[in-house]
């Protein structure tokens, strides 16, 4: 079976009683999420509630202490090869090699996917972006909001089922971040991919998710659906008030 | 808070010295007891040592207050740059105060210095009155030396404050790729082989390489012949060249792990990548110092396995490095 048509009658995530940590000290516990086809998924929460931690176990930069987590059906633990293949994960800008070129990032994350050429699709949003003049640049040469924009354009290299981002549209200007999120709804729902966002930017739920959780003291508090997210647009309800209420009784 | 740098270095060590393992305390008494066994098995040398160093008492003390001098001016510099950045900047303090803390803070090279010195007379004074050798020598000697400390902490008030340099980015001092910007974006690992040498263009500021070959042209008028200070730069600048490119392949290593985790690249694939062009950078340089140890009279024999060992050294730390960031995190 194709990962398409995988994607398409399965999940695109599926995490499973997922506990990890530093050290000692336990970060995330009991933590169960699953995506759906053309699912854009946002993660809120105070700062240090795990969502930083949850989003390393999903892209295999932490290896969790339990639980399972699976993309595209392949297991991450058992057949991270695979699983791997189905994921684009935007890393933060200061991970980003400071010595290669912007052209040679795309050209490594290319071969890591496997991939014969970048996509036409992907070149054109970085046009839209205005990024292709930074191109033969080095990465250290970069400004903050460009390297950002570097980071997002490599996680669509190879064009993955599962779209990871964490706080991805710090740092742009409005433009590009309207460009880009208009992008990322498109890719999804023509991919039948799936996206995983951490953000404190309550306008992507508002305008963008199909569904929002909240994660508090690494437990997921509160978890929105479609239905309700729909319910709350359609009344014009005041989202923070929403997510104050979410959160428990210190915010309300 | 009445001395709020000092309190504040004060938590700064009790939180370092609470995240030490069990390794590193016995890493540490293990050092304590090389040095107390070197100490007991030269002790009868110890009566000569100290005769020898009162008989130049005057140039010890020169070459303390020398290195107390730099050391203190440098340390100044860093920590007056750090705290005008400091989190603890804008603390009241008062001046009388913040004089002393500062003077404190600053000196702490020559302080620790001072007390290493009496300890080591205290350890040294029994073993002396045992032997009954001169006792009178120790006191000499450490009076010298702590003397040329205290005299190069305040020599460190005369030297000038060197003007801050904004570094650029390391980028700056790396070879431009030439690409053809119309081409197509092709698949390859072999951007990732040229970091560790970037790397390494990138920490041989010009500046450090200036102040580095100094020395060497400073002995040319003492009688060092041209040829010979040529072949001491070349020997120089291959073996600070390999130093630095292992310092960039451990470096690099991390960074790639870190950068390269979410991606289904194969390990080996990765590690090929990165470690081919190293390997042969290093072979490449030890062949260049084996050849110039042959051209001062080295036999054939010694510059051969000179430059072996260096290469064999030089390959597997940066294979083992590169291993070891490999190797997957886990919780306990």
């Amino acid at each position: 079976m194709s990962y398409e048509a995988r994607a398409m009658s399965g999940k695109v995530l599926e995490i499973r009683g997922l506990r990890a940590g530093y050290g000692l000290h336990t970060v995330i516990e009991n933590i169960s999420i699953e995506l759906g086809a053309a699912e854009w998924f946002v993660l809120l929460g105070p700062n240090g509630c795990g969502k930083s931690t949850l989003l390393d176990c999903v892209v295999n930069r932490l290896v969790p202490a339990g639980g399972e987590i699976f993309i595209a059906e392949h297991s991450l633990h058992r057949n991270p090869f695979e699983a791997k293949l189905q994921l684009g994960y935007a890393c933060a800008p200061d991970v980003l090699p400071p010595l290669l070129t912007a052209r040679q990032c795309l050209e490594v994350h290319a071969h890591a996917k496997g991939v014969a050429a970048v996509g036409a699709d992907l070149l054109a949003l970085a046009d839209e972006l205005r990024f292709t003049p930074y191109l033969e640049s080095f990465v250290d040469t970069l400004s903050l909001g460009t390297r950002q924009k570097l980071a997002v354009l490599l996680s669509l290299v190879g064009d993955p089922l599962l779209i990871v981002l964490d706080e991805a549209f710090n740092g742009l200007d409005p433009a590009s971040a309207l460009i880009l999120k208009r992008h990322l709804r498109a890719r999804i729902e023509r991919r039948r991919g799936a996206l995983l966002l951490a953000t404190h930017s309550l306008d992507i739920v508002e305008h963008y998710a199909d569904r929002a959780a909240v994660l508090m003291d690494g437990k997921l508090k509160h978890v929105w659906t479609k239905e309700e997210l729909q319910r709350l647009r359609s009344t014009h309800a005041d989202f923070e008030a929403a997510l104050a209420a979410a959160s428990g009784p210190n915010l309300q | 808070m009445s001395a709020p740098r000092l309190n504040a270095a004060g938590l700064i060590w009790r939180n370092r010295r609470a995240q030490i393992s069990r390794w590193g305390f016995i890493v540490a008494i293990v050092l304590v007891a090389v040095l107390l066994a070197i100490f007991i098995a030269e002790r009868r040398a110890l009566g000569d040592w100290l005769s020898w160093l009162r008989r130049h008492g005057v140039l010890c003390a020169g070459l303390a207050a020398c290195l107390s001098a730099a050391a203190v001016a440098q340390r100044r510099t860093l920590k007056r740059a750090e705290f005008a950045r400091s989190w603890l900047a804008a603390v009241p303090v008062k001046p009388g105060v913040a004089r002393w803390e500062a003077f404190l803070i600053e000196t702490l090279p020559a302080s620790a210095a001072v007390a290493a010195l009496f300890l080591g007379a205290a350890l040294a004074a029994p073993a002396l009155a045992l032997q009954r050798a001169d006792i009178e020598a120790l006191g000499v000697v450490w009076a010298y030396l702590s003397g040329g400390i205290a005299l190069g902490v305040s020599i460190s008030f005369l030297i000038p404050r060197p003007k801050s340099i904004d570094l650029p980015p390391g980028s700056r001092y790396v070879p431009k790729p030439k690409v053809n910007r119309a081409a197509a974006i092709r698949p390859s690992f072999s951007a990732l082989g040229l970091w560790p040498t970037r790397q390494m263009f990138a920490w041989l500021q010009p500046k450090l390489v200036a102040r580095a070959v100094i020395p060497i042209l400073v002995m040319m008028p003492l009688g060092t012949s041209a040829d010979d200070a040529m072949i001491v730069i070349a020997l120089f600048g291959l073996f600070g060249a390999m130093s630095l490119l292992w310092s960039a392949a451990m470096a690099v290593g991390g960074a790639a792990r870190r950068w390269l985790a979410p991606l289904p690249a194969r390990a080996a694939a990765v590690f090929r990548a990165l470690l081919l062009p190293a390997w042969g950078v290093i072979a490449a340089s030890c062949a260049s110092v084996a050849l110039l140890l042959l051209v001062v009279d080295v036999s054939y024999r010694l510059a051969a396995e000179i430059g072996a060992a260096t290469a064999v050294i030089g390959c597997l730390t940066v294979g083992a490095v590169l291993l070891w960031h490999a190797r997957p995190r886990r919780m306990p």
